[in-house]
């Protein structure tokens, strides 16, 4: 099951190689997110404890609920940093994508099921542009995102000048805001994602093949690993999710704006390496993304309920992230030993 | 010979030279495009645009160089900002301010340093982090935008000294900085430990205390930018350096600096900010309007880039050409 | 070996200017008509409701006859970063401007470039947000005192008691200052109204909805919201968590929450809300009094205009048939706008050359000429908002259009 192929260069801060995985209890992957998910609930059962008239599951539910976005764009994040890579594009990709739902449905659920294959495939080419630029062009996946980023949103403004005039479909905004047995239907979504992302990411050979270039491309290499067709899917599942967030994000908010997206793109970069991914790639699962983006939203509604001033809040809010990062840092070392 | 030599100990890539290429190019585009450009007034004003960019991307280039992230350069940006907006035009005066935001900055550098080199987290997630916070302290410091920059500082730096733009001064002495520190001991260590920090230990090299230097070095020079920023607006405004994270990151990576670490340079990276501040001015004087900036924008930074790592494509064209 | 370096050199300039020169050609697609006046509009913020319908409708009149023969009219986006405004400012003074209406991304850190501009003689106008620097015109709706008006319009209707929220704008904007001390200082008059949480929904519907959800979670027993904008998405949040009891509500004129706060169904669960705001409609009219001041129809003694408060509670919601404002309409059916569509974009007195599809498109409309404004009327001076050595009327914390209604024991 661990996915690490060649441990050697995947962990750079090891004094020598660590003992052989013969004493582990737990998969070292899990570590961190494990860590990390005891941060939230940590954090969820301090702001009960604030709020004593607030119900716990009611409390659950809105951390939950509104993590979705963050839970399916952070998704196509971790594969990226999984390849060593980064995706700034996220943002755009999201906004693009509410705005596409909108106007393709203009608020008539049966062009559904046209309309939301289009959006898809259209995050799902820009992600083939940025794959296309990283791995044949070879242009670093930080300036390549970036800057598909900046063109993509100056051609949205120039088709759409910026607002969708069109309402989004009804059955998108029930599928957000609706119950299935008490339960917000957002939380059966976020349960079936996590689940297919986890097989894809750990219990494919796609999944287990990143995980080899991501460790080491040179490796990946002499095996006659496809490199370039790989790190092009990757963008692309990642243009696909940020594009599956918008059109939950335009039912949510039962309406679109361009720049809808770009306050997620920080936060799924951040759920990603709080979750223990490295950014240099070939470390981290996706549960351990999961745990982080859970964790930032329920950080976002302990800070929201605490009545602060901004200042206040952005303090707490940087020394509680790194706070975590402490938690699940190299500290835990001797789970592994 | 000697100088190709002494030119690649100067850091001075075939990266850097092409952005030093693209920049004039855009610049005499620029300049035939618009009138005035030539001027003395019009090359201060450029400068002026340039040199907080180029401060910046300069500092965060020490960290890049060590294959590490910080985001937290706006953050330290925002809080200079603000202490100088709160400070200068009181009993502090210029050069206290001065030292105050650069101590700011050596701290904020000091705290990444040790939370990245010694205790070894995250560089990306720990400046996320410590960006957040920073911002935060600006906005407790300044509620709203106000506060006044001293005369002596918004005039002085904006201005001409000995008939050059003191602007041109300030990024020439950051340039003069780095070519000094880039022959010293600690220099050689930037790149050692970038390019592969397990060789560099094992070679004898204190890569703690080199990572902890670079976030240090370039804390004090997002103060500098952020006292630069401040003489350039005259005023302090707790989001005024929002937007300009990317723009930074741009610069680095333009100027033909390697994000996973070891290769590159500050030369290059003040090359990169000044291509992305005369990229804005040549697309206004070429009659780019509204949303085509922005396509534009990213187009060029992509050719800026594509021209830069063409030899790495094609590593077997440059194999014959050596 | 240094030859062929700089053939190498020589091949990837050629290689980059070839690139550059397509866009440039692709680029240069402006007329080259010769107008009187040279008229530059600089966006900071792009891709939201707000901005596109103001800069949509400044656009249209820019079009309209006879404004149509006298500007040459360009757009430029500067982003939220200073220093690309600052740059963006610089050259369009540079470029010979005789106008720039601009919307400000910071309210004192344009002051040295806009000085540049008055000393060349460009008329600098600012809408909706404002600037400090004396020689700039600043339009907008300040006077109406938003912030103090709609606290005691929801003091009123909560009958002085009750668990409050209050969703911020932008930290570090002196907006949000503003509108948070005179709100603020209406609030803490009555001891019977409990602000049981604040947070920062940045003006944005999605973040504003996600706030209050949390704060729903948390707080179940709100009984009042008090926003500037970010109405929609927080009167979504709780539409979706408690619709059987519906909340005292202030903040922006999106058509759906107008639509909402005047449906009897809704009103009988408790829903009473309040339309007011800053609209999109400050940018076409700043740019109609820029226009008069550039033409010289308009001298204005002081440089504070005022654009009226929009203003309709719930009991003013009135439906409208066609295309404008007219008779007294302020809200369009569903489905002919999105809900997030902001009605203020229009106004049928000041602003008779818009009407919808103006500021959809940004196109103007047929037929329609410019019509001269009324007298303007002028705003209070806010030091530190929109002047720098000034004084504030004594009264600037009060509401001046609601009567306050006394403290209930």
């Amino acid at each position: 099951m661990a996915p690490r192929v060649t441990a050697a260069t995947t962990e750079p801060s090891s004094e020598g190689q660590s003992t052989p995985p013969i004493h582990r209890r737990i998969n070292p992957e899990l570590v961190p997110g494990l860590m990390v998910l005891v941060c939230a609930i940590v954090l969820i059962a301090a702001s009960k404890l604030m709020n004593p008239g607030a119900g716990f599951t009611q409390e659950l539910a809105a951390v939950l609920g509104t993590s979705i976005f963050l839970v399916v764009a952070s998704f196509g994040q971790g594969l990226t940093i999984l390849l060593g890579g980064i995706d700034l594009s996220i943002g755009v990709v999201i906004g693009i994508a509410a705005m596409m739902i909108s106007v393709l449905t203009d608020g008539r659920d049966a062009t559904l099921p046209w309309a939301v294959p289009v959006t898809l495939a259209v995050g799902a080419a820009i992600g083939v542009v940025n794959g296309v630029g990283i791995a044949l062009a070879k242009v670093p996946p930080f300036i390549m995102t970036l800057a598909s980023g900046i063109t993509f949103y100056g051609a949205g403004l120039g088709f759409t000048s910026g607002l969708a005039q069109e309402p989004v479909a009804p059955a998108l905004e029930r599928l957000m805001n609706g119950h299935w047995f008490g339960v917000p239907i957002p939380i059966f979504l976020i349960i079936a994602f996590v689940i297919a992302a986890t097989v894809f990411q750990n219990g494919t050979s796609v999944g287990r093949k990143l995980y080899a270039i991501g460790s080491s491309p040179g490796a990946a290499r002499v095996l006659g690993l496809p490199i370039g067709g790989l790190t092009v899917l990757a963008y692309t599942l990642s243009g696909l999710c940020a594009a599956i967030a918008g059109l939950f994000l335009a039912g949510y908010s039962s309406a679109a704006t361009l720049d809808m997206g770009g306050p997620l793109l920080l936060p799924t970069i951040a759920a990603v390496v709080i979750g223990g991914a490295s950014v240099m790639g070939g470390r981290g699962i996706y549960l351990g993304t999961f745990a982080g983006a859970l964790f930032l939203s329920a950080l976002e509604t302990i800070i929201t309920v605490l009545s602060l001033s901004q200042g206040l809040r952005d303090i707490i809010e940087g020394a509680i992230i790194v706070g975590a990062l402490l938690a699940q840092g190299e500290r835990w070392n001797w789970f592994r030993r | 010979m000697r100088i190709a030599e002494r030119l690649r100990r100067l850091q001075i890539s075939a990266g850097a030279a092409v952005a030093v290429l693209l920049y004039v190019l855009m610049y005499l585009v620029y300049a035939a495009n618009e009138s005035g450009v030539l001027s003395q007034f019009g090359i201060t004003n450029l400068l002026n645009d340039t040199v907080v960019l180029a401060v910046a991307a300069a500092g965060l280039t020490l960290t890049v160089l060590t294959a590490e992230f910080d985001l937290s350069g706006i953050g330290v940006i925002a809080i200079a900002n603000v202490v100088v907006a709160t400070t200068s035009a009181g009993p502090a005066g210029w050069l206290v301010s001065l030292f105050g935001v650069l101590a700011i900055g050596a701290a904020v550098g000091l705290l990444n340093g040790w939370l990245v080199g010694v205790l070894r987290m995250q560089s990306l997630a720990v400046t996320i982090g410590t960006m957040i916070a920073c911002e935060g302290v600006a906005l407790l410091i300044l509620a709203a935008p106000g506060g006044q920059v001293a005369d002596s500082i918004a005039n002085g730096l904006t201005g001409d000294l000995l008939g050059l733009p003191v602007a041109a001064l300030i990024i020439l002495g950051v340039l003069l900085l780095w070519f000094l520190l880039a022959v010293t001991r600690l220099g050689i260590a930037l790149y050692a430990v970038g390019t592969d920090e397990t060789a560099a230990r094992l070679s004898g090299l204190a890569v703690r205390r080199t990572k902890l230097l670079a976030f240090v070095l370039a804390g004090m020079a997002y103060g500098l930018a952020g006292y630069m920023l401040s003489a350039q607006t005259g005023s302090g405004d707790p989001r005024a350096s929002d937007g300009f994270l990317l723009f930074m990151y741009a610069s680095v990576a333009i100027g033909g600096t390697s994000l996973m670490g070891g290769r590159g340079g500050v030369f290059g990276s003040v090359i990169g900010a000044g291509i992305l501040t005369v990229m804005q001015k040549m697309l206004f004087a070429l009659g780019a309007a509204s949303f085509y900036t922005d396509v534009f924008s990213g187009l060029i930074m992509l050719v800026a880039i594509l021209i830069g790592t063409l030899p790495r494509v094609m590593p077997r064209l440059r194999r014959s050409v050596a | 070996m240094k030859k062929r370096g700089f053939k190498r050199l020589l091949q990837r300039l050629i290689f980059g200017a070839a690139s550059l020169g397509a866009a440039a050609a692709m680029a240069l697609s402006v007329p080259a008509e010769a107008a009187p006046y040279k008229v530059f509009l600089d966006l900071s913020y792009s891709g939201n409701v707000w901005q596109t319908e103001a800069a949509n409708g400044i656009k249209a009149l820019a079009e309209t006859p006879p404004y149509d023969k006298e500007v040459t009219f360009k757009t430029v986006i500067s982003g939220t970063d200073v220093q690309h405004q600052i740059s963006d400012l610089q050259s369009m003074i540079a470029a010979g401007a005789n106008a720039i209406l601009f919307y400000p991304v910071s309210g004192t850190g344009l002051n040295r470039v806009i000085e540049q501009g008055c000393r060349r003689h460009v008329l600098m106008v600012a809408y909706d947000s404002s600037v400090t620097a004396p020689c700039a015109y600043n339009v907008n709706s300040l006077g109406g005192r938003y912030g103090a008006n709609s606290a005691q319009w929801m003091v009123n209707q909560m009958g002085g008691k009750g668990e409050l929220v209050i969703n911020h704008g932008v930290a570090g904007t002196a907006l949000t200052n503003l509108m948070d001390r005179q709100a603020l200082d209406v609030f803490h008059k009555y001891p019977g109204i409990r602000i049981v949480a604040q947070f920062y929904g940045n003006w944005n519907d999605a973040l504003s909805q996600e706030g209050i959800s949390r704060i729903l979670a948390a707080h179940p027993n709100i009984d009042a919201i008090w926003t500037v904008d970010g109405t929609w998405g927080s009167f979504q949040a709780v539409m979706q968590h408690r619709p059987s009891r519906l909340v005292v509500i202030a903040g922006q004129s999106n058509n759906g929450y107008r639509l909402a706060i005047g449906d009897p169904a809704l009103q009988e669960k408790g829903l009473k809300g309040l339309s007011a705001s800053f609209g999109p409609a400050d940018g076409p009219y700043a740019f109609k009094v820029m226009m008069e001041i550039l033409t010289g129809e308009l001298k204005p003694t002081e440089h504070n205009i005022a654009y009226p408060l929009p203003w309709v509670p719930y009991d003013k919601v009135k439906l409208c048939t066609g295309l404008s404002f007219v008779n007294g309409c302020n809200v369009f059916p569903p489905g002919k706008v999105p809900p997030l569509f902001i009605d203020t974009a229009l106004n049928g007195e000041l602003l008779p050359e818009l009407n919808l599809t103006a500021v959809e498109n940004g196109t103007p409309v047929p037929g329609a000429t410019i019509q001269k404004l009324p007298p303007v009327q002028y705003s209070d001076n806010l030091p530190g908002v929109n002047c720098e050595e000034c004084k504030a009327p004594s009264d600037w914390l009060q509401p001046n259009r609601v009567t306050p209604i006394p403290a209930p024991k």
